[in-house]
């Protein structure tokens, strides 16, 4: 180790190993998979992930999932106006402690394409009322003989009433005129996926949304659209043109 | 293909160390005001020795004429010199002949009635039957004289979408001449193995008022023969897969310039050019660097000669890199050589793009030495880095044109490759310098840019990402709105009030400002200098997965210090300043960012740039994370050594500096893009400089 190297040359090896083994390392969390709608009271997943900063095995330490309130409510500890010059909501969110809504251990699996970071899938259960809610994911420390400082992060869950209007999208090439599959459909918060007829059918509530359709090489179809009962658009994507190099 | 006899032409020689005859030495005068051992600061920051006037100078080899620059100005200019029967010497700094026109697009405009304007207005195709494809214009955008052309060149009028004028101030001597030679030089280009597909369009500032621009290509065939017009799909490149020494970057499809088959770009230009040169007995001193041109008395007299120093590249195994083609080639290791230039030297030494401080003249905030010109990997260190410009001033030169580098909207922008330095280069392996740059790049459109955010050293946001890639479009056919213009095509009208009123400049302004957001001073820039630092793209693997991105080698690397991949935000922000040349600070807020930017996707709304109304937003949550380098690049060079019209360099008085020429982007007092400019500069260099007297 190169810190025991220096001690050693300084002379006092003992002060500095005893520093370094009451010194906790660091743990970051990561929260993905969160669906972007959700329906009041209905149960979703998402995935946590943690990593030491030293690499360490992280297999089944635990975690909390913490409900910290409706964003802009005052009873919440949600996010402030993220455009604040001052120490963010966000960077805050961390130390605050809501309602623990579930708890878990890692897993020993390392999530793929990744060097230390262990994972685990959380089955949870929206709030009963709609709104964008804060919520944040713990680690709860360990018991092992290295000490591990608690790193949290926090994320928005979106919680909506049941959308009564079904939109169904047909998404084409506007060349060729063919079915575009796997283009991604999204009416903010709502999204789904073409199928192989190029078809994506999204259940929204009523309201003004933008819609858009986007697919890999092709530029996005933007439409205003107002919903107010079940109807259906069509989307025809151009090709985006490379930009020349002269 | 015509080519002179030159039996009594006199070749270059070296001078043997016991046959130095009076002739090898010249007095560069007494009265000289620069004193012996005089310092003077190279590019680098170097402190050179002069060479005293008052000090023999010992040759070691001479030519007719003497050309700086294996490249758009260079070649053509010895190709010419060498028809009209003198002797010539090229050097070039870097190991391979070709400069910045090898990677080019190989888009020549020309104009004033040019011999592919009268083909395409016939309707006929090439002599070999490799042009087929129809007429891209009509006959009336085709029709022109040279006139016409040089009022288009010089019309105050035009304003482009940044409200620049890129013609105004164009020097009114040299685009006379321009116009006058732009058909002998689209003869001289088809005369030395060039082919060209048919006019479509103009590019950069190259003229508003009619089609100009044609293309250069090869045709496919079983093996590369430029005689032939032929390249192997190995040398043309494999897509996504390989480029080659003959052709740095992937050549395009041409079929709709020529014809099934076609291959272009700038190779199809500098290869045939280079090749030409060679045969007609050019000789060329590559890995060379000229670091001074030496003048009779400093400000006084004819220039004599050149000071070079060798500037071998090598590969990461040691090896030196060689040129493609080695005839013609003198292999000459010594550290330093004197060439003697009994009638001219003609600089083609490209423009200032990879001198920061030389930039930074336009635009303070491009002394950031992070960000590179275009061709960086191919040009190596010392490609456009003003050495020709620098001389020139060194022995009196006057400059020109030094604003203009602001009216061409890609002198400075950001090409939208990341994890790279080259930016505006996609090279990909198969070129020997391909280890320097050691990644592709991810070459992202537009619309890709809706699943990333890009932030600046301190990792913070700057701008819209889904209009930082939008650049400024050249000014030029067939104008209309979207060039600054209220009328389009021919209904454009040259020299008309109208063009530059406050009506219109209103309704067509959109100068992209991504470049100058990014280019802003932050938290993490500090005096004296401010850096600003590099640009992160920072993004996730769903959003990988997502547009289908290629993030494999070749296209990216995890060593070459412009692309990181980790499993958390923290872990990539420390990666980053571990492993960035250039990442001077830490990126302090870039968790707070990307945490920010998830809020901001929650919403659907962007407060901070306005993100969500032309593309969807993305969270950047699913591990792992990566942050590719996310460059401008400075491509062109505009302002330079003054001309004229026989492009001699001009002098502080107005007057021209005995046998000295220059040209391309060395020169200043043209703001037209591309590679036209510097071709006929060329011509007319290598035309005019035999005619000078020893």
């Amino acid at each position: 180790m190169d810190d025991q190297t220096t001690g050693a040359i300084d002379g006092s090896p003992d002060v500095v190993d005893a520093a370094e083994e009451t010194k906790p390392h660091t743990t970051n969390v990561v929260v993905w998979d969160i669906p972007s709608a959700i329906v009041v009271g209905e149960r979703f997943r998402i995935k946590v992930g943690m990593k030491c900063s030293d690499e360490c095995d992280l297999a089944n330490s635990p975690f909390g999932i913490y409900d910290n309130g409706l964003q802009g409510s005052e009873a919440g500890s949600g996010i402030r106006d993220p455009g604040s010059e001052e120490e963010t909501g966000i960077r805050d969110q961390g130390t605050r402690e809501g309602k623990r809504v579930a708890t878990g251990k890692l897993s020993s699996d390392l999530w793929p394409g990744t060097t230390g970071l262990y994972v685990a899938e959380v089955e949870l259960e929206a709030p009963s009322e709609e709104g964008l809610y804060t919520w944040s994911a713990k680690a709860l420390g360990s018991d092992g003989e290295i000490p591990h400082a608690d790193g949290s992060v926090s994320f928005g869950v979106r919680v909506v009433s049941h959308p009564e209007y079904l939109v169904t999208v047909e998404t084409v090439d506007k060349e060729s005129q063919t079915p575009l599959s796997g283009a991604r459909v999204v009416m903010h918060p709502y999204k789904a996926v073409t199928d192989e007829r190029g078809i994506a059918q999204v259940r929204v509530a009523k309201g003004a949304y933008r819609l858009f359709v986007s697919q890999s090489r092709y530029l996005t179809f933007g439409l205003p659209v107002e919903v107010a009962a079940d109807m259906t658009a069509r989307a025809e994507l151009y090709v985006e043109p490379v930009q020349e190099r002269n | 293909m015509a080519r002179k006899k030159d039996s009594d032409q006199k070749d270059p020689k070296r001078q043997g160390e016991k046959s130095v005859t009076r002739r090898d030495f010249v007095k560069a005068g007494a009265a000289a005001s620069v004193g012996a051992g005089a310092a003077v600061l190279t590019t680098s920051g170097t402190a050179l020795t002069q060479v005293s006037p008052t000090e023999a100078v010992r040759w070691t080899y001479e030519a007719d004429v003497v050309v700086i620059g294996a490249g758009c100005t260079g070649l053509p200019a010895a190709i010419r010199a060498r028809d009209l029967g003198a002797s010539v010497i090229v050097i070039d700094q870097n190991f391979d002949p070709g400069g910045k026109m090898l990677h080019s697009g190989g888009q020549i405009s020309l104009g004033g009635g040019d011999p592919l304007q009268l083909r395409d207005i016939k309707g006929e195709g090439d002599k070999e039957g490799f042009v087929t494809a129809p007429r891209q214009q009509t006959v009336a955008e085709l029709t022109e004289d040279t006139d016409f052309l040089f009022r288009d060149h010089t019309d105050w009028s035009v304003m482009d979408t940044a409200a620049q004028a890129p013609y105004r101030y164009n020097e009114r001597d040299l685009h006379r001449a321009y116009a006058d030679n732009c058909y002998a030089t689209r003869e001289f280009l088809m005369a030395n193995y060039v082919r060209m597909g048919r006019i479509s369009g103009t590019h950069g500032n190259g003229g508003m008022s009619r089609a100009r621009r044609a293309v250069t290509f090869f045709m496919e065939g079983p093996t590369t023969d430029v005689k032939k017009g032929t390249i192997s799909k190995q040398d043309a490149g494999i897509a996504g897969k390989s480029s080659s020494h003959f052709a740095p970057r992937f050549m395009e499809d041409g079929t709709k310039v020529a014809s099934k088959g076609a291959r272009t770009n700038g190779a199809a230009l500098a290869r045939p050019l280079e090749f030409s040169a060679r045969e007609k007995g050019v000789r060329f001193i590559l890995n060379r660097h000229m670091d001074e041109i030496i003048r009779e008395q400093q400000f006084s007299g004819r220039v004599v000669g050149i000071r070079a120093s060798y500037s071998p590249r090598f590969d990461p195994s040691g090896a030196r890199l060689e040129s493609l083609w080695q005839n013609g080639n003198i292999d000459d290791r010594t550290e330093t050589i004197y060439i003697r230039a009994r009638k001219a030297i003609i600089i083609g030494a490209g423009g200032h793009g990879a001198n920061p401080q030389f930039r930074s003249m336009f635009y303070p905030a491009w002394r950031e030495p992070a960000f590179v010109s275009s061709g960086w990997a191919l040009l190596g260190p010392r490609g456009q880095d003003a050495s020709g410009i620098i001389a020139g001033m060194r022995v009196g030169a006057n400059l020109a044109g030094m604003q203009q580098n602001l009216s061409y909207g890609s002198t400075f922008h950001f090409p939208g490759n990341l994890a790279t330095r080259d930016p505006y280069t996609d090279m990909l392996p198969g070129h020997p310098t391909f280890s320097m740059r050691g990644s592709t790049g991810i070459n992202l459109l537009t619309d890709s840019f809706q699943h990333l955010i890009v932030v600046n050293q301190v990792g913070k946001r700057f701008f819209n990402e889904m209009l930082v890639t939008t650049r400024q479009g050249g000014a030029a056919f067939p104008a209309g709105p979207g060039k600054g213009q209220p009328k389009k095509g021919l209904d454009h009208v040259q020299l008309d009030w109208r063009n530059a009123s406050v009506e219109n400049i209103k309704a067509t302004y959109s100068e992209p400002n991504s470049v100058h957001a990014a280019l802003a001073m932050n938290e993490g820039s500090k005096a004296p200098d401010f850096f600003s630092g590099p640009i992160w793209a920072i993004f996730d693997r769903a959003a990988v997965e997502r547009d289908k991105w290629n993030i494999d080698p070749p296209f990216t690397s995890l060593t070459n210090g412009f692309f990181f991949k980790a499993d958390t935000i923290e872990e990539l922000a420390a990666k980053i300043l571990k492993g960035h040349e250039f990442q001077r600070v830490p990126l302090t807020y870039l968790k707070e960012t990307v945490a920010k930017w998830n809020s901001y996707v929650d919403k659907g709304s962007d407060p901070d740039f306005a993100r969500g109304s032309d593309a969807p937003m993305h969270r950047i949550d699913t591990p792992p994370f990566y942050a590719a380098a996310f460059y401008p690049v400075w491509h062109d060079s505009y302002g330079g050594l003054r001309i004229n019209g026989r492009a001699q360099v001009i002098d502080m008085q107005g007057e021209p500096i005995p046998g000295l020429f220059a040209g391309g982007e060395s020169s200043g007092g043209g703001n037209q893009h591309g590679l036209g400019r510097a071709l006929v500069h060329g011509y007319i260099a290598g035309t005019n400089a035999v005619k000078e007297t020893t």
